[in-house]
């Protein structure tokens, strides 16, 4: 069961863990994510005003060349024509028109003396024709306007820009004032879109890497941050299984800074605090055994004299005065209560102090419990089942004690027959079995209620229970001993009535006094 | 022992008055003849003048403490003595033993078995047959309960010697501790190992060639002790 127990909380510590790790990352994954959103806005935003700015500064400084050559071109050229030119004329003056820096294409449009309209154009073969410049710019060309004070020509220069198969290009046209011949030109803006292309792309690639870079540093503002925390989840870990010293490196005068300062002085206050209660402790754990140590000493020179009162009790009644003999009584009898409880006081304070040792020897159980029965007269009251030869190296002298306080408990709490019985917790008897040792009465059974508190020092079951012979630290002497073993001792019900204790112990407990001989660097048991 | 009735004499080393007061009147009343001493070095003064059978020693003492009157004692003297000592300090038997002491008896002290010791251990030194045996140049014999090793007396306490005696009976034959605990010191079943370990060191220290590797008293792993006469 305890086991089970073991297994859910591990699981469940197991599981916390994960979870805590999954966190811990979650919290690094929303900084890097801030991080690259704020990176990423300001990157698009500066590149995009940048690539606009841009943008409109290179087109426009390309189309007001090239407008300004054309206007110049066509007063230059197209406005010297003649009224109704020839076809030859009008192709000529394109060519001449086109023949600028710029290279841009012209195409001329007019009326020939017939009245036929005729085109000259630069271009050549792939030439420019009309239907390249858009409906809506031949229309707004070749609207007359009025001429006002805000409006100096009838015909004005138009500009629009076209993409034609993937190549943006530049159309602008207008009519010679007074002239017979609308001109039209075509400019490609191949250069142009191709520098900005590039410069799009090296935008691009500059917020690419300012998205890596603030990647980078969210990486490393997190780390900034979640290393002390991780620092201080460590340091918290280490104080709640109990080292209590564990301070934190306080470095910086930052917020973490501060929550390590503060770590610190609470893990200072809980040592402090934890100090004062182990010294409290001890100290009155120090008290119980001065104490007990402290009444040894007349304790042993009352019992001497008392051994004397009983022999006289013992030798002739009627020699002492009759009134003073049941005096005398109680108090030999009283005295080797004190004896007693004395005594199991100070075993007590030994566990307490972590003192007790074990001193081993081979014994052969059944013969030490026929012993153990045997010294204290209880050879009628208990049954022995226990085959001779079983073997077990332990401490005699504790497991005359455990043995001692389980017969005698039965035999005072519950009634004769007293059933002992020894066996092995393994069918074979090989190396590291168990010694089962089972003490059961015949009596009324312990209450379910008292059950869990039978082994707990002075403990009464009720207070009008009556004063019992025993000291009231039998039974948690018994476990403390059977736990010195590496033992335990159980206590319960038999569904067939009374009470059994169950005894078990280690077939060989010399491992744990190599422990504790280490320990104390002192040999007890030399060979 | 019948008509060996001598009266045993006994130095009481007790610091504690009223100890020391109740356990003579006690002891007094079990037919000892009992000397008291307050300090170490007034028990050490009396052991000289008055020569008795048996010191009973408390451990604790001012001045110089039961441990060192203990050493102090073996240098010279083989008698027998038994310690008083507060059981809660398990070190102060092993020290105790190893100094040099017999038995013990933990404090609070019941005088029956304070007497049943004294007696126990008195009874040691009584000789109980009339042969002797040789175990190489080690030779025990029992009719002037002396041991000889190479032809020099060893000096032994009653105690080294019975246990000697007892395994040298049964030579070649492991025994075991508690076997050792009753047939010499007449412990009941809970008689403490540890005495015999240190007796058995005591006694190897005294009978072997080299006490670090026996070859005489062998230590039986899981048993105890034997005796085996060296090839």
């Amino acid at each position: 069961m305890t086991e089970a127990q073991g297994g859910v909380r591990g699981w469940a510590a197991a599981r916390k863990g994960h979870l805590s790790r999954l966190r811990f990352t979650s919290l690094r994954l929303r900084l890097v994510v801030v991080f690259g959103l704020v990176a990423l806005t300001a990157a698009v935003s500066a590149s995009g005003i940048a690539y606009w700015l841009n943008r409109e500064a290179v087109l426009t400084r390309t189309q007001d060349a090239v407008l300004g050559d054309f206007r110049q071109a066509m007063q230059t050229r197209a406005g010297t024509l003649p009224a109704h030119p020839s076809q030859d004329e009008l192709q000529h003056t394109a060519g001449q028109m086109a023949n600028s820096s710029q290279r841009f294409s012209v195409l001329l449009v007019a009326q020939d003396p017939a009245g036929k309209t005729v085109y000259g154009s630069s271009g050549g073969l792939d030439g420019f024709s009309l239907q390249d410049v858009p409906k809506s710019l031949r229309t707004a060309v070749n609207k007359q306007q009025d001429i006002t004070s805000g409006n100096k020509y009838a015909y004005h220069l138009y500009w629009q820009r076209v993409v034609d198969h993937g190549t943006p290009y530049l159309v602008a046209g207008t009519r010679v004032i007074d002239g017979a011949a609308t001109g039209y030109m075509l400019k490609s803006l191949e250069p142009e879109a191709k520098d900005l292309n590039s410069l799009a792309w090296s935008l691009g690639i500059a917020t690419g890497l300012a998205l890596v870079g603030s990647a980078l540093l969210a990486q490393a503002a997190a780390s900034t941050v979640l290393k002390p925390v991780q620092r201080l989840g460590v340091a918290a870990r280490r104080l709640g299984e109990g080292k209590l010293d564990t301070r934190l490196r306080v470095s910086g005068t930052d917020e973490l800074a501060d929550l390590s300062r503060t770590f610190n002085d609470a893990a200072e206050a809980l040592e402090k605090r934890v100090e004062d209660m182990a010294a409290r402790d001890e100290a009155s754990r120090r008290f119980v055994a001065d104490m007990s140590h402290e009444l040894r000493t007349p304790l042993t020179a009352i019992t001497a004299v008392t051994e004397i009162l009983e022999e006289e009790l013992e030798a002739e009644s009627g020699s002492m005065d009759p009134m003073i003999e049941p005096a005398v009584r109680l108090v030999v009898s009283e005295t080797r209560r004190l004896n007693d409880l004395v005594e199991n006081l100070m075993e007590v304070t030994r566990f307490d102090a972590g003192t007790a040792r074990l001193v081993l020897d081979d014994v052969d159980l059944a013969d030490q419990i026929t012993a153990c029965i045997d010294a204290r007269a209880w050879l009628d009251a208990v049954d022995l089942d226990a085959e001779r030869g079983i073997h077990a190296r332990v401490d005699p002298r504790r497991l005359d004690v455990i043995l001692a306080n389980l017969i005698g408990n039965a035999l005072k709490h519950g009634g004769s027959p007293v059933r002992v019985s020894v066996r092995l917790s393994d069918a074979e008897s090989g190396e590291g079995a168990e010694i089962v040792i089972a003490v059961r009465d015949h009596g009324p059974g312990i209450p379910e209620d008292v059950l869990p508190h039978v082994f707990d020092r002075f403990y009464k079951a009720s207070a009008s229970r009556p004063r019992s012979e025993g000291s009231g630290l039998g039974l948690s002497i018994a476990l403390e001993n059977a736990h010195i073993h590496g033992g335990e001792i159980t206590a319960a019900n038999s569904p067939d009535g009374g009470a059994v204790f169950t005894l078990r112990l280690p077939r060989d407990a010399s491992a744990l006094t190599e422990e504790s001989e280490k320990d104390t660097g002192k040999n007890g048991n030399a060979s | 022992m019948g008509q060996n009735e001598r009266v045993p004499s006994l130095l009481l080393i007790e610091d504690d008055d009223a100890i020391r007061t109740a356990l003579e009147l006690s002891l007094t009343r079990q037919g000892h003849r009992v000397a008291t001493a307050a300090t170490g070095e007034d028990g050490l003064k009396l052991l000289r003048e008055q020569r008795p059978d048996l010191i009973v020693l408390d451990v604790m003492l001012p001045g110089i403490d039961g441990f060192e009157v203990c050493r102090r004692i073996r240098r010279t003297d083989q008698l027998p003595i038994i310690l008083l000592t507060a059981r809660s300090d398990d070190i102060d038997i092993v020290v105790g033993l190893e100094s040099g002491a017999d038995d013990y008896v933990v404090k609070p002290i019941q005088g029956r078995v304070l007497d049943a010791r004294i007696r126990a251990v008195l009874r040691r030194g009584e000789r109980e047959s009339t042969d002797a045996a040789s175990f190489g140049s080690l030779v025990i014999d029992r009719a002037a309960m002396t041991v000889t090793k190479n032809g020099e007396d060893l000096q032994l306490t009653p105690t080294e010697l019975r246990l000697l005696l007892e395994l040298s009976r049964r030579p070649g034959q492991a025994l075991s501790r508690q076997q050792l605990l009753r047939l010499v010191w007449e412990h009941d079943y809970l008689g403490d190992s540890r005495l015999v370990d240190a007796c058995v060191q005591r006694l190897r220290a005294k009978v072997e060639d080299v006490p670090s590797s026996p070859t005489l008293i062998r230590t039986v792993r899981g048993v105890g002790y034997r005796l085996d006469t060296p090839q």
